[in-house]
């Protein structure tokens, strides 16, 4: 008997994804999701963008994800479908963004049974997902998208993923909205609400004691919200402290404010890296101490007392042991410290830690960024202070592939605003760039994207120019194509003995002509001559374009701690020569 | 360790150690344990013994009960990492109570050759008050409970009696807090 309460798995889904406001999902069909498209089919609220290989769908959902600040969503079929998202959903793991991925599976009947198209989801999700799920009763299929997305979005955010066997999707029940269901506590870890108070009072205690503290500031602002950013600068105003961000906290303040250290770590700036090594109060909001931003732990920042503001549990004394804790939300904290600070009038205009900054002005002198632009070949750092200056007037986000090009984009592209800048840090995912502008225009539409890319991640993830076209995206591919592995040739220079094993990408397409059989647009800058016109033209053609910006093929990414090194052992130029000891304990590293 | 045996034990032989017990009380649902053994092989941790069983039917609660090494800051990430977990409602190192209790059941079969050896069996299972659960001509099977520490003790004495064949069975060890 028909019951008219009651809707097929594909439909709950649809009804769920609206009750969640969900207008885009990215993905790939294939059979053990048919039922799903025939669901999307016949609706409207929900734009479907078609990728061209599931990894694309999962980049655009975290690029989605992260110039909105929504929860991004993706829907691939069984077997391939999914394990070509694996290394996306590790990367939104590790960068802690919040996307919930609904795959296909194999009928229930035929689990276990090595059918076509069937692998073990959610065995191998496990592990690169913060929870996961396979729905084998249509029952609780309601309840279960529900709790993924207040899961994938609560405490420190992450990646879900639903598995729904194909006949869960034809089977029928009722539909529980939202706002029917009530969330058991301990399953969505949302962090306190309640502000340590304690914390509190000894935090503004030693910023009132110290004499050279330090902002340390990761993306676990950029997570916390706006609402984050906004009370981060008023407490750096009102102290007047130094700050340095992370690769994830570039845009949680401004880049070009005079207390902005920039980025500090593996490539950061010299005064960010030494300031961190010789302060005497060091406040941690939302980072992790990552390898890529301690350097040598045993000689992190020796003589600081740590304050660590983090929403995870578990990042509070993993790498290095911190003084002060505390597992609140930033935004809830850093609004707690300043109006402490205001109601008790505690001034610290006195304080103006003047012989800190004096200091910090020394090691800035070093112009650690500095570099030397000839007449003729294009030096990749011009080319990004150049579409930088050219594009900052303008409403843009910018996304990057990995290696050189990226670190360059974070040293001389300034940010602003908060999620504006997305790239992939923890895993270091090639071909991030691409799929994630595709995330980022459609939910940006009339804002710029760019993604500044090398060429060989650029053809990592190359298919995704037609997702662009298809939808009239108008993405622009900045690519500082030097014709080799950048970064794995500096490392190969530096480490060992410059034999550049498989590093030169060899037979590349002419990147113009590619754009046009895409239907996309093509320019070139060959030299320096060319450069701003071609920034320029690419910026004002309402169509994706691929720029492809003939730079130095041999310059390197500096400032750099090299692996193994400490903060105050950083080489500013190829003329630095690292401590043989370091090089050998370095090489074992990544 | 704080914790002690709910079986009196014949020598005190604990021993200071980086052993860990912790007990996790998580929701009884597919692939709680694959994520909490994940955890641990993803991580590097040890896991030294493990015993897992719903305790709770009507609320679908397992206790989960590891045993683990480590340095006290590993164990604190270890909890620190088990509670992430969705379906995990608690992990708490059993050292860190001020009360708590722990116990392991083992079962034994034991077989032996002559009276001389069924004598000093009977002697050290009556000494480590071990139940016979069988008992025929020449095979014994005996059941001993009380903490790793008493069991361990009670083995490393019949490994005293030459000529004897065992074989057993460990539930690790088990412990609840007060």
């Amino acid at each position: 008997m028909a019951n008219e309460n009651e809707f097929t798995g594909a439909d709950i889904l649809l009804k769920a994804l609206k009750d969640q406001e969900v207008d885009t999902i990215f993905g790939y069909p294939g059979g053990a999701v048919l039922p799903i498209y025939d669901a999307i089919f016949g609706q409207n609220f929900l734009k479907h963008v078609l990728v061209r290989q599931e990894a694309g769908a999962v980049h655009a959902a975290e690029g989605y994800a992260r110039s909105s600040g929504k929860v991004g969503v993706l829907l691939v079929t069984s077997g391939p479908g999914v394990t070509n998202v694996v290394t996306g959903l590790t990367d939104a793991l590790m960068d802690s963004i919040p996307i919930v991925c609904i795959s296909g599976q194999v009928p229930s009947h035929l689990i276990g049974t090595d059918a076509f198209q069937e692998c073990d989801t959610t065995g191998i999700t496990r592990p690169c997902t913060k929870h996961n799920y396979l729905v084998k009763d249509v029952s609780k299929l309601s309840e279960t998208i529900h709790e993924a997305f207040k899961i994938a979005s609560s405490g420190r955010p992450g990646p879900v993923l639903i598995d729904i066997p194909k006949d869960v999707q034809f089977a029928k029940s009722k539909y529980i909205s939202k706002k029917d269901i009530s969330f058991r506590e301990h399953r969505i870890k949302a962090g306190s609400k309640n502000v340590d108070k304690n914390f509190v009072e000894e935090l503004v205690n030693h910023i009132k004691k110290s004499e050279r503290p330090i902002f340390y500031v990761g993306g676990g602002c950029l997570n916390s919200g706006h609402e984050a950013s906004q009370e981060l600068i008023k407490l750096v105003n009102k102290t007047n402290i130094p700050i340095t961000t992370t690769l994830h906290g570039l845009g949680c303040f401004p880049g070009e404010n005079k207390s902005s250290l920039g980025m500090l770590g593996m490539h950061g700036n010299y005064e960010a890296n030494l300031a961190m090594n010789k302060c005497d109060l060091m406040i941690n909001v939302g980072a992790r101490f990552d390898d890529r931003v301690t350097g040598r732990l045993d000689a992190f920042s020796p003589d600081s007392i740590k304050f660590h503001i983090d929403i995870d549990q578990s990042s509070i004394n993993k790498n290095v042991k911190v003084n002060f804790h505390t597992n609140t939300d930033i935004a809830l904290t850093l609004k707690e410290i300043n109006s402490f600070i205001d109601s008790n009038s505690i001034d610290f205009g006195d304080k103006d830690y003047n012989n800190w900054w004096g200091q910090i002005n020394e090691w800035r002198k070093k112009e650690c960024l500095h570099y030397e632009q000839g007449d003729e070949v294009i030096k990749p750092q011009h080319a990004i202070s150049r579409l930088y200056e050219l594009t900052k007037q303008k409403d843009t986000f910018v996304t990057t592939e990995v290696g050189q090009h990226q670190m360059w984009a974070a040293q001389y592209y300034k940010f602003s605003k908060p999620n504006r800048w997305i790239t992939s840090g923890g895993l270091g995912t090639m071909g991030f760039g691409m799929p994630a502008a595709v995330g980022a225009q459609m939910a940006n539409p009339d804002s710029l994207v760019i993604d500044i890319a090398g060429e060989a991640s650029f053809l990592m993830n190359i298919q995704e120019i037609a997702t662009a076209v298809q939808y009239k995206l108008p993405i622009k591919i900045f690519i500082l194509n030097n014709e080799y592995m950048g970064m794995v040739r500096q490392w190969q220079e530096l480490l060992h003995g410059s034999r550049y094993s498989e590093s030169y990408v060899d037979a590349l397409p002419d990147f113009k002509k590619l754009a046009e059989s895409f239907n996309a647009v093509g320019v070139r800058a060959k030299n320096i001559s060319e450069l701003d016109d071609t920034i320029n033209e690419m910026i004002s053609i309402d169509r994706p374009v691929i720029a492809d910006i003939w730079v130095d093929k041999k310059e390197n990414c500096f400032p750099m701690i090299p692996s193994g090194a400490a903060h105050h052992e950083m080489l500013l130029s190829k003329y630095d020569k690292e401590n043989p000891e370091n090089q050998e304990k370095g090489k074992v590293l990544v | 360790m704080s914790s002690t045996s709910v079986y009196p034990t014949p020598i005190n032989a604990f021993k200071q150690s980086k052993r860990s017990v912790l007990s996790v009380i998580v929701d009884n649902e597919p692939g709680i344990l694959a994520r909490i053994v994940g955890l641990f092989s993803g991580r590097g941790y040890n896991i030294e013994a493990l015993n897992v069983t719903v305790v709770d039917v009507k609320k679908n609660l397992s206790r989960i009960t590891i045993e683990t090494l480590g340095e006290e800051k590993v164990i604190s990430q270890i909890i620190a990492q088990l509670e992430k977990l969705v379906p995990v409602h608690s992990a708490t190192n059993l050292a860190n109570l001020s009360e708590s209790y722990e116990a392991e059941i083992c079962l034994i079969k034991i077989e032996f050759e002559n009276d001389e050896q069924d004598q000093k069996i009977l002697n050290f299972a009556d000494i480590y008050r071990s139940r016979t659960v069988q008992k025929r001509q020449n095979i014994v099977v005996y059941e001993i409970s009380g903490t790793s520490e008493r069991i361990n003790k009670f083995l490393d004495d019949l490994d005293t009696i030459g000529g004897i064949k065992v074989e057993l069975v460990r539930s690790g060890p088990i412990g609840l807090g007060i």
